[in-house]
């Protein structure tokens, strides 16, 4: 593939394509009573469009996220299709921006890295991989339809990159900033905090371990001392008070309704319609028999089993899998954790999976599913058939009325969940391998 | 008390005076083939004393039930109201709320959806401010049919021991819609009860007598002649107040009606059907002959009225697109009232559900032209319903038809509530101007004016297994990852690597 080995096609092709899809969507919209643009992006732009004319972005049903995204599409609310689309344009440059730090990322440098200093991959290489991002299809139309999730992902890679930089300040201000856009980045936190040790500081590897070693023989004081060390305290810090002040000034204008509506609404909702979560079926049922008083249906599980699925879920991706992982490779313990947290979370749509695709490009260099494409492949081909099989069955249920909410939705949901875990295992694996393929040593 | 009687003849010419018979206490009607209304009016001081309890709680109370079975349509009873019960509700400032629905519930059936009116009824969305009558809450449900008001009204009023008036009672059995008004400033009860026609072949035979002296009774028997001016009505036949008159009085009288019948030679109806297949998100479909589709006057546009029970919503954001709309031959939605959550389930719902105003294209695009059927689709979307046992995974849901009509702008001046047998608060009519005149277009033969729609459910019997099976599929995807990270922690994949590297 020599067309995709320079990063100047590669962008190009990655502008491109977006350009097309919004050109193409636009199109759609204009002349199909069915539209290209994400149901979404019209909450969005009817928020913002709320907030143009004074009220809050919560006027609007089914607005679920901070205000600071309807303000930051404010342009939609201008006359125009130019600027109702201005959002999608946005959120496209935001994904190739994603895009371009993925690539930096793999190049090992931030994109200023002296040659040979890093773990960094050469330009061609770095780009392949990066393209499984840039010239993805499925990013390109999420993000061109309209879902804010490019928005999430740059934020993310950015926040993997400041890391891996050794800026922890501007580190901190992103997770704050991740996590109060969607509650679920601040797993990332447990993963960074148990990264930048003194080892990644410094950048010895060895010295690390020798260090490590004497912090065990000393006493539970000094090991609390030594792991308080000023990139864990600086990064905590400026997360905290970003999330802090961005919740509290969104709190302070909106009140109640943000508070509402951005966090406790995914605390308190019940996740009832059908989705690839295999807590789905399980919630479906317990929602509703609690709900009815009538004790001649459902009778009422004693213990609420779907309120403990949280501890599998938080005790591998917020402890585990950081505990175990992030001073080997942080970037892949990223995808573990986000591919942990999304496999065992109580609810889940596809455009979850763009949240661990986005780490897909630091993972794939060094996995066992291109050394061995037959694994891969078989891998795929599950994690595929998983899919099609849970998607017919919804298939059959939203548009031919068939209850297959017991049966064909509830197996496909688990079979896909076990190739989840099964990929899972193979990435646990992979980094317990693979080591530090992506830890930069400091500049000298 | 207060009755009104009026029989509208079906056909005047097989009319003979002889089949009325005034004595000095009493009317008598002998085979009267014709429709009747029969309005009772109240006093507060004459009801059980729960039922005033429950109306010092309303400052205003309409309540309009149809039979779901088609009837036939009279002049000027030529409003339309979709099947089921429909409430119009303006609570009484400060009152507590605490006994409507306890008594609502005593004499409609225990089984209706009322929890209290604050949270089971739903604001009513006014688009027109100048339309003083309208009621500020809504409510609705299937009630097919008065057997429990019935029962309750022959214990109740009759004591249970009065035969003549527990048969005046179980006679509402028969009837094709009840209407009962209350408000505050008359501080009386209406009840008014339509039969199209006898319940038996031989049409009515009634005997009304003067009740007492307080009581005052008047029968009508109108037939309906051809009016002189479009909007209105005019009737002519005999009226008589019992125990004043010794014999009926004829009368002739034109009045100007908001409810309008289509002119005689239009042919429009419509039906109902829901698209196949109609998964979770069923289309409602309103299908007219095209050719009869012609305005009846310049300023009018084709509307429908829907009701729809909590376990169906609309979307009004997927209305919003003129070209969406198009697509479905609507032009707009009007006006959505109710119950609007486009994610909850039916079982955490606490309101009845929604009522929504549609005006429909009337443009026949040449493509359609060709099967000479004009087809209205209103995309709705099915709330999840309970999971239960012994279905087998669905059930049919009820909806009412909803109403069509063409609503058009009367001329300045005209004074509708001249018209002794006007009906207000049907829902509808609040979301016009006072002077707009409803054409209402007749619904197609059927059997019954309710279509039924499948539902998808969980059927618990095939779910036994979920909760055990759910359980042991997280524990074992949860052991093999921890697994994996034990072996890593222990380092055991270097070890694999280093062997195999050497």
């Amino acid at each position: 593939m020599p067309l995709l080995s320079s990063p100047r096609t590669v962008f190009t092709l990655a502008l491109l394509l977006r350009l097309v899809l919004l050109l193409y969507g636009t199109l759609q919209d204009a002349f199909s009573p069915l539209k290209y643009t994400d149901i979404d992006y019209y909450v969005f732009t009817d928020a913002a469009r709320f907030l143009a004319h004074g009220h809050s972005p919560y006027t609007r049903d089914t607005y679920r996220y901070t205000p600071l995204l309807a303000w930051l599409l404010y342009p939609t609310s201008w006359p125009g299709a130019f600027w109702f689309a201005s959002g999608k344009v946005l959120f496209a440059l935001c994904d190739v921006l994603a895009g371009w730090l993925i690539y930096a990322i793999l190049r090992g440098g931030g994109g200023g890295s002296r040659e040979g200093s890093g773990n960094g991959m050469d330009e061609t290489r770095a780009i392949r991989f990066a393209s499984l991002w840039l010239l993805n299809p499925m990013v390109a139309q999420i993000s061109t339809r309209g879902s804010s999730e490019g928005l999430l992902c740059v934020n993310v890679v950015a926040l993997l990159w400041a890391v891996l930089a050794r800026r922890t300040r501007v580190a901190g201000v992103l997770l704050g900033l991740a996590v109060h856009l969607k509650i679920y980045p601040f797993i990332y936190g447990a993963s960074i905090l148990w990264y930048l040790d003194e080892r990644t500081t410094s950048g010895d590897n060895s010295a690390g371990k020798e260090k490590k070693k004497k912090g065990q023989k000393t006493g539970p004081m000094t090991g609390v001392l030594t792991f308080c060390n000023r990139a864990r305290i600086e990064f905590a810090i400026y997360a905290a008070a970003t999330f802090l002040l961005l919740s509290g000034a969104m709190a302070a204008l909106y009140g109640r309704e943000f508070v509402q509506h951005t966090y406790l609404y995914h605390l308190t909702r019940i996740d009832h319609r059908h989705n690839f979560s295999p807590y789905n079926t399980l919630l479906h049922i317990t929602s509703s028999a609690s709900a009815s008083a009538s004790p001649t249906t459902h009778s009422k599980p004693p213990i609420r089993l779907e309120s403990l699925a949280f501890i599998p879920q938080l005790l591998l991706s917020t402890l585990l899998i950081p505990l175990i992982l992030a001073k080997r490779d942080l970037a892949s313990t990223m995808l573990a954790q986000t591919f942990a947290f999304v496999t065992f979370n109580k609810v889940c749509t596809s455009q979850y999976f763009l949240w661990y695709l986005v780490f897909l490009p630091f993972y794939l260099p060094r996995s066992t599913l291109l050394a061995r494409p037959r694994l891969g492949l078989s891998v795929a081909a599950c994690w595929v058939a998983a899919q099609v099989w849970w998607l017919q069955q919804g298939y059959q249920l939203e548009f031919l009325g068939r209850s297959t909410f017991a049966t064909g939705l509830w197996w496909s949901g688990i079979a896909f969940y076990f190739v989840n875990v099964w990929v899972l295992g193979i990435v646990v694996a992979d980094i317990g391998r693979g080591g530090a393929v992506l830890t930069w040593k400091q500049k000298e | 008390m207060k009755h009104r009687i009026t029989y509208f003849l079906h056909d005047p010419s097989e009319f003979d005076i002889s089949q009325i018979e005034v004595k000095s206490d009493a009317l008598s009607v002998d085979s009267l083939d014709a429709a009747k209304e029969h309005r009772i009016t109240l006093g507060l001081s004459e009801l059980p004393p729960e039922l005033r309890r429950a109306l010092s709680e309303c400052y205003e109370l309409h309540l309009r039930w149809t039979r779901p079975t088609p009837y036939y349509h009279v002049s000027p009873l030529l409003s339309r109201s979709s099947s089921g019960m429909h409430l119009f509700y303006t609570p009484q400032l400060g009152s507590s709320q605490n006994f409507f629905c306890s008594a609502f519930k005593q004499i409609f059936g225990d089984d209706l959806k009322c929890i209290n009116p604050a949270t089971t009824f739903t604001n009513v969305s006014i688009l027109s401010e100048r339309f003083a009558t309208g009621a500020s809450q809504q409510y609705h449900t299937m009630l097919s049919s008065l057997a429990e008001l019935i029962t309750y009204l022959s214990h109740k009023v009759c004591k249970g021991r009065d035969y003549a008036c527990i048969k005046q009672m179980q006679s509402l059995s028969s009837a094709a819609y009840l209407d009962i008004d209350y408000d505050t400033i008359s501080h009386a009860l209406t009840f008014t009860a339509f039969w199209d026609s006898a319940p038996s072949s031989h049409g009515w035979t009634d005997k009304h007598s003067q009740l007492g002296p307080t009581h005052q009774t008047e029968v009508g028997i109108l037939n309906s002649e051809t009016p002189t001016e479009p909007e209105e009505l005019k009737l002519g036949g005999f009226l008589t107040v019992i125990g004043e008159d010794d014999h009926p009085s004829p009368t002739l009288f034109a009045f100007p009606s908001r409810h309008q019948p289509l002119p005689q030679s239009s042919e429009l109806d419509y039906r109902t059907a829901f698209r196949d297949p109609t998964g979770l998100h069923p289309v409602l479909q309103l299908i007219f002959p095209s050719s009869q589709l012609e305005s009846p006057g310049e300023s009018c546009a084709l509307h429908t009225y829907l009701t729809l029970p909590s376990y169906l919503f609309i979307d009004k954001y997927q209305l919003s697109d003129p070209l969406f709309l198009a697509s479905q031959n609507l032009v707009a939605l009007h006006s959505i009232a109710g119950e609007t959550d486009l994610e909850a389930p039916d079982w955490i719902i606490k309101t009845w559900g929604s009522a929504a105003l549609l005006e429909l294209s009337t443009s026949i695009s040449t493509s359609a032209s060709a099967d000479e059927e004009l087809t209205v689709s209103i995309p709705l979307h099915l709330r999840y319903l309970s999971p239960s046992n012994a279905t087998l995974g669905q059930i049919q849901v009820p909806v009412p038809w909803p109403i069509v009509f063409w609503a058009c702008v009367a001329d300045e001046g005209t004074k509708m509530n001249v018209n002794p047998f006007d009906r207000v608060n049907l829902g509808y009519d609040g979301l016009f101007g006072p002077r707009t005149m409803f054409y209402h277009v007749p619904t197609a033969p059927t059997k019954i004016l309710v279509q039924h729609v499948r539902v998808p459910i969980l059927n618990l019997d095939d779910a036994q297994y979920v909760e055990i099976g759910t359980v042991f599929a997280i524990a074992l995807g949860s052991l093999w990852v921890l697994w994996k990270l034990l072996r890593v922690w222990t380092g055991g994949y270097h070890e694999n690597v280093s062997k195999k590297t050497q």
